[in-house]
């Protein structure tokens, strides 16, 4: 039906006349019906209100409106494969190669986007040239990334007055990290020093370009780890490999400084550092736990979204307080550490059965401030209050998945609860000249080639790997049981696979 | 002969030690049943309270305050008691149009699944040559053998058209080949002779079915309609596929929908309204609204299990 | 009665041909089964033949390109094919075993069970596991096996009492098929016995007489008339399980153990096994293989069932 349209429009020489006037935005020449979208998590309460408001500006605006599927997180994976493959009818979705974009996209399911956030003044002011660039997969692009930071460092978020009370007022390196978390373990009864659940265990070896208790990568943040979709086969390049154009990739458990990670994880395991039910509990309950005072430390990232545990956990130990430490040994900007870029979420839109002009109209349409607080804040005044150019402070329980669909950097406002070192850390992390891009940063792994095998590594990894990056079992012979099994699923075929792509991602980059 | 003494002779040829022991067992008669109804009453109390204790937990928990239950994992007594998890059920999307959701699938569903499933049953189990061979084979098949869930899919939503419509949940359920062919066995073991007497009498075969079958089938339709309807009322999956205006959503889809955005909420970036929720004791609170109504409506269902239904009906 | 009658009375209708009035009648009552059938079942079946074909969403189901055994091929040379199958079969047979013995005890003692308040607040106490959703009962098979943190478990802190060593049990892979049969039992214990108590309430009050009379304790009569009369439903329960051996129980299964490496030995199932395996990478045409590899051997099975009880039992038999 839509395509009909388009065709009709064309014949009738509109897309002629829309091309006579440059600077008019294309959005005049077309779109109507609604646009759809599919996104995670839920309706936000008083959904309703504000989306009759917006549709309202919106159809006024640009003739047509738009409407969100929300599924649940749980299901969201499953459900939009199926909502893809089954050719339903919607415009845009959230994707990433965490999900299932790789696939999809080999799948002929995504619409090609390259050149078309150039189209859209709004769009392409809110999205950098470098952002762009970085997640072009093969010169294409399949996906408006979605993000709102330029860097993203896993680190650790901490009790800060626990902290002070043991006299650690300021952490830059790794070696005072880990006396604070001793000096908890033995004076605070009734915490555990860090708290991490199953499913993010890769997280703490392996650098990305920190691992959490990888000591080596804190001092030098300079490897990033790429992965093969599918496989949960993370791998490191050959630092060397711009100059000698070989790309040499090597699987993590053969570089030096992760396996020194993963006996440090084992001594935290027997010395009660970390918690030893970590293989089989998961995120909402840590989350819950340290709510409740259970734990001095904890995963945290550079996302603006830190702060937001204050608020519960001061219900449960009211002298409580927060802080980001990112142990680079010194002020943050002195090292740059090594960044892809790439997104972790994305906006792919449906290639058949959605309207990729009304999709980007609407994109567009979401890259102006006032419309991009509507939809991701709600009401203003009744949903959130203004504190400043750049920060609000929530008066109602609403909460939109802004990741999923209008993540701008530049209109992004912070939260005013935002602890004072998270704002440090977050306004360090905006800056793309805070870090250094990676050699192989836009490299995709292909998975087709080595499919079969993939999904057998995908298997050895969750059935021998998981269990050494919490600590439980012996380091050694669990490393010696999990080479053999990889070796048994077709190792050398993966890494030979990816040898070949990573040269030629180098040749093609030179 | 009549009924009574064929069935005795089958037992007295069955366990032709009762007969040689009489004697004794007369004596032990005392004593015996004491031993076995002691024993029947010990271990069905301990089966219990093995399924009891649990649903002690679950319900204690869900009145248990977050930071107790983060603490401990579980909760044997509601302390510090604390009804957040059912403010925010309950305060949430409106939990009415669920219940009201769920009563129409259930209801509608259970009446459709009952007659289609014993009229099945009672072609497969009247052993028709040419018929019912074929029918059990065709009936069990689908048990064994799957599409998958793309052309699942396809069909209701292209094929049928029955995207948001409650029929959408409705009719994918509407027979389990697993009941059918319990309800099968049932039939099956009615009594040769009522049949006989009504097709004697003149009768043909829809009214043997409606007039004298199904009433004497009520142990089996209480279980059909007990077993349907909580498959029903349990039901959220083909709601989340085919189900897009949150208003028609069932109770389990609304709560399904829920306990996963505040579980996931957690591990993603999340604004300041997401917070602190209390995950574990939502968790709780979910299962009790769950179990509740099934666990109220139970003993109703359960008047049927009681015998002598067919009392009478093979005399004369 | 004369004795022909007599004898005309007692053999099952299978000899008796009804006219085609009464074929087509019954015919009729079927028919909305059939149709449902059809259209439910066998209709989404024609999707199977992608288990055949190198799938990808542009060309659909009907229009990708045929790859003859290639899906079948990942599945079945993997290293671990042995191991999951086995365990597979294993606990479903654990599962199936115990959960209709448990079944069946239940219902033959609840039938002794005289008060009508005890009995009804017990059989709706045992049946409520069944509605418990899979993710609770990880949790609460957490804090009883491991507590919070990991290092505890109420059943620990039993094992202390009584100066027993502790074992961490989520690192012990050999004691799950039994952790996980006492849980299928604890949760299908009584769904199941409401099966067999139905089939109790349909023997006649005269057969216990019948049995009183000649002195029969109560224990002689459930061993010696109840429980012959339940081997019918008996029988059908394990034919309709066994077709479903191939098939593991993921949802519970899935829920409990996760991602659990230390486990995988003794409780991965085939169905755990691909959702893992294929869960990035969401290949259809493998899934559907795999799953018709599942039912194909599960038909195999049935039939030997069902053969096996013809030989034995004719006229119980489900065909």
């Amino acid at each position: 039906m839509r395509l009909s349209r388009r065709q009709f429009m064309a014949l009738s020489g509109a897309a002629g006349i829309t091309a006579a006037f440059p600077g008019l935005s294309p959005a005049f020449a077309s779109s109507t019906g609604t646009s759809t979208a599919l996104l995670p998590s839920q309706a936000p309460t008083g959904w309703k209100t504000v989306l009759d408001k917006a549709n309202a500006k919106l159809q006024a605006e640009l003739g047509f409106t738009f409407d969100a599927q929300f599924i649940n997180w749980s299901n969201y994976a499953q459900q939009s494969l199926l909502k893809f493959t089954a050719g339903a009818q919607f415009d845009t979705a959230l994707q990433a190669l965490w999900l299932n974009m790789a696939q999809l996209q080999q799948s002929g399911a995504l619409a090609d986007l390259t050149g078309q956030i150039d189209k859209w003044p709004n769009l392409k002011k809110q999205i950098a040239p470098k952002l762009i660039q970085a997640n072009t997969w093969g010169g294409k692009l399949w996906g408006i990334p979605q993000v709102n930071s330029a860097g993203r460092i896993q680190h650790f978020g901490i009790r800060q007055d626990l902290a002070e009370k043991y006299g650690f007022t300021e952490i830059n390196d790794f070696g005072t990290l880990e006396k604070f978390l001793y000096a908890v373990k033995e004076k605070e009864a009734g915490v555990t020093p860090f708290g991490v659940a199953s499913q993010t265990g890769w997280q703490m070896a392996v650098a990305t370009p920190t691992g959490m208790f990888n000591e080596d990568s804190w001092e030098n943040p300079y490897t990033m780890q790429y992965s093969l979709a599918g496989s949960g086969l993370r791998f490191y390049f050959d630092k060397d490999a711009a100059k000698t154009g070989s790309s040499k990739p090597i699987p993590w458990w053969d570089d030096a400084g992760t396996v020194a990670a993963l006996k440090k994880i084992r001594k935290y395991y027997q010395d009660g550092i970390i918690n030893a039910d970590a293989l089989n509990v998961d995120q909402a309950t840590i989350e819950s736990q340290f709510g409740a005072g259970r734990f001095a430390s904890l995963w945290s990232i550079t996302d603006g979204l830190q702060s937001n545990r204050l608020a519960g956990l001061k219900k449960a130990v009211p002298t409580a307080a927060l802080g980001q430490v990112l142990p680079f040994g010194g002020p943050l900007g002195k090292v740059k550490p090594v960044q892809t870029f790439q997104a972790d979420n994305m906006i792919v839109v449906n290639a058949n059965g959605g309207d990729v002009d009304r999709a980007m109209a609407l994109q567009d349409w979401f890259s102006i401030q006032e419309n991009h607080d509507l939809v991701g804040l709600g009401i203003e005044g009744t949903d959130w209050k203004a504190v400043g150019d750049h920060s609000f402070e929530q008066l109602s329980t609403y909460s939109f998945p802004s990741y999923a669909i209008l993540w701008r950097a530049g209109l992004e406002r912070l939260t005013s609860s935002m602890t004072d070192s998270e704002k440090k850390s977050f306004g360090w992390a905006q800056d793309y000249d805070n870090f250094t891009l990676d050699t192989f940063a836009s490299f995709i792994a292909d998975v087709t080639p080595v499919k079969e095998a993939a999904a057998q590594m995908n298997n050895v990894i969750t059935q021998y790997a998981n269990p050494l990056f919490y600590g439980v079992g012996d380091v050694d012979a669990g490393l010696d049981k999990l080479k053999k099994a990889a070796d048994a699923a077709g190792l050398d075929v993966i890494m030979t696979e990816l040898s070949k792509q990573g040269d030629a991602y180098l040749k093609a980059r030179a | 002969m009549n009924a009574i003494e064929q069935e005795s002779s089958v037992i007295k040829a069955r366990a032709p030690a009762s007969l040689g022991t009489l004697q004794h067992t007369r004596r032990a008669a005392r004593r015996m049943p004491e031993a076995f109804q002691s024993i029947s009453y010990l271990t069905v109390t301990i089966f219990g309270l093995f399924c009891l204790v649990p649903l002690w937990m679950i319900v204690s928990g869900s009145l248990t305050d977050e930071s107790a239950l983060g603490l401990n994992g579980y909760s044997l007594f509601p302390q510090p008691f604390s009804l957040r998890a059912y403010e925010l059920l309950f305060t949430g999307p409106s939990l009415l149009n669920g219940y009201l959701a769920s009563l129409f699938i259930t209801v509608v569903g259970t009446v459709l699944s009952i007659s289609c499933t014993t009229s099945l049953a009672w072609v497969i189990a009247r052993r028709l040559p040419f018929i019912s061979r074929p029918l059990t084979i065709f009936a069990y098949v689908p048990m064994l053998f799957n599409g998958g869930l793309v052309p699942f899919y396809l069909l209701v939503t292209q094929v049928l058209h029955l995207t948001n419509s409650w029929f959408a949940m409705i009719l994918p359920l509407m027979l389990a080949p697993f009941l059918i062919f319990v309800t099968v066995s049932f039939f099956r073991q009615l009594p040769e002779e009522i049949l006989d007497a009504a097709r004697i009498d003149g009768a043909g075969e829809l009214r043997i079915f409606f007039q004298i079958v199904l009433p004497l089938s009520k142990p089996i339709l209480a279980v059909l309609a007990l077993f349907y309807a909580v498959t029903y009322w349990n039901e959220w999956f083909t709601g989340l596929l085919f189900l897009s205006d949150p208003d028609r959503f069932p109770l389990q889809l609304i709560l399904q929908n829920l306990i996963s955005n505040v579980t996931n909420a957690a591990s993603l970036p999340s604004s300041a309204g997401d917070a602190a929720a209390p995950v574990y004791q939502l968790r709780f609170a979910m299962t009790v609204l769950t179990v509740g109504p099934i666990l109220l409506a139970y003993p109703f269902a359960q008047r049927f299990f009681v015998k002598g239904i067919t009392l009478g009906a093979t005399k004369g | 009665m004369t004795g022909a009658e007599q004898g005309a009375a007692r053999t099952p209708n299978r000899r008796r041909r009804l006219s085609s009035r009464d074929n087509l009648v019954l015919m009729l009552l079927a028919l909305p089964g059939i149709v449902w059938f059809l259209i439910f079942s066998y209709g989404p079946m024609a999707g199977l033949v992608v288990a055949f074909k190198s799938f990808n969403i542009r060309d659909g189901i009907f229009g990708s390109p045929w790859n003859g055994l290639a899906n079948f091929r990942y599945f079945l040379t993997s290293g671990d094919a042995a191991t999951i199958v086995f365990n597979t079969v294993f606990l479903n047979a654990l599962f199936l075993g115990a959960s209709l013995f448990a079944g069946l005890v239940l219902a033959l003692m609840l039938n002794e069970i005289r008060g009508g308040l005890y009995r009804r607040f017990v059989q709706s106490v045992i049946f409520f596991p069944y509605f418990v959703s899979p993710i609770v009962i990880s949790i609460m098979l957490q804090v009883i096996l491991s507590g919070v943190g990991g290092r505890g478990g109420l059943l620990n802190d039993m094992l202390s009492v009584f100066d027993l060593p502790q074992v961490a049990w989520y690192t012990e892979p050999g004691a799950w098929p039994w952790i996980l049969t006492i849980v299928k039992v604890w949760q299908l214990g009584g769904y199941t016995s409401v099966i067999f108590l139905a089939a109790i309430t349909s023997i006649s009050e005269e057969v216990y007489e019948a049995a009183a009379i000649d002195g029969a304790s109560r224990w002689r009569m459930a061993l010696s008339v109840t429980v012959p009369l339940l081997l019918p439903t008996f029988a059908v329960l394990v034919v309709l399980g066994v077709g479903r051996m191939f098939f593991g129980d993921f949802a519970t299964i899935y829920a409990i153990v996760q991602d659990n490496g230390v486990l995988f030995p003794t409780t991965d199932v085939i169905d755990t096994y691909v959702f893992r395996s294929l869960r990035m990478i969401g290949d259809f045409g493998t899934t559907a293989a795999i799953g018709l590899f599942q039912s194909v051997v599960g038909f195999v099975f049935v039939t030997a069932a069902v053969l096996v009880q013809r030989r034995f039992q004719k006229e119980n038999g489900i065909l």
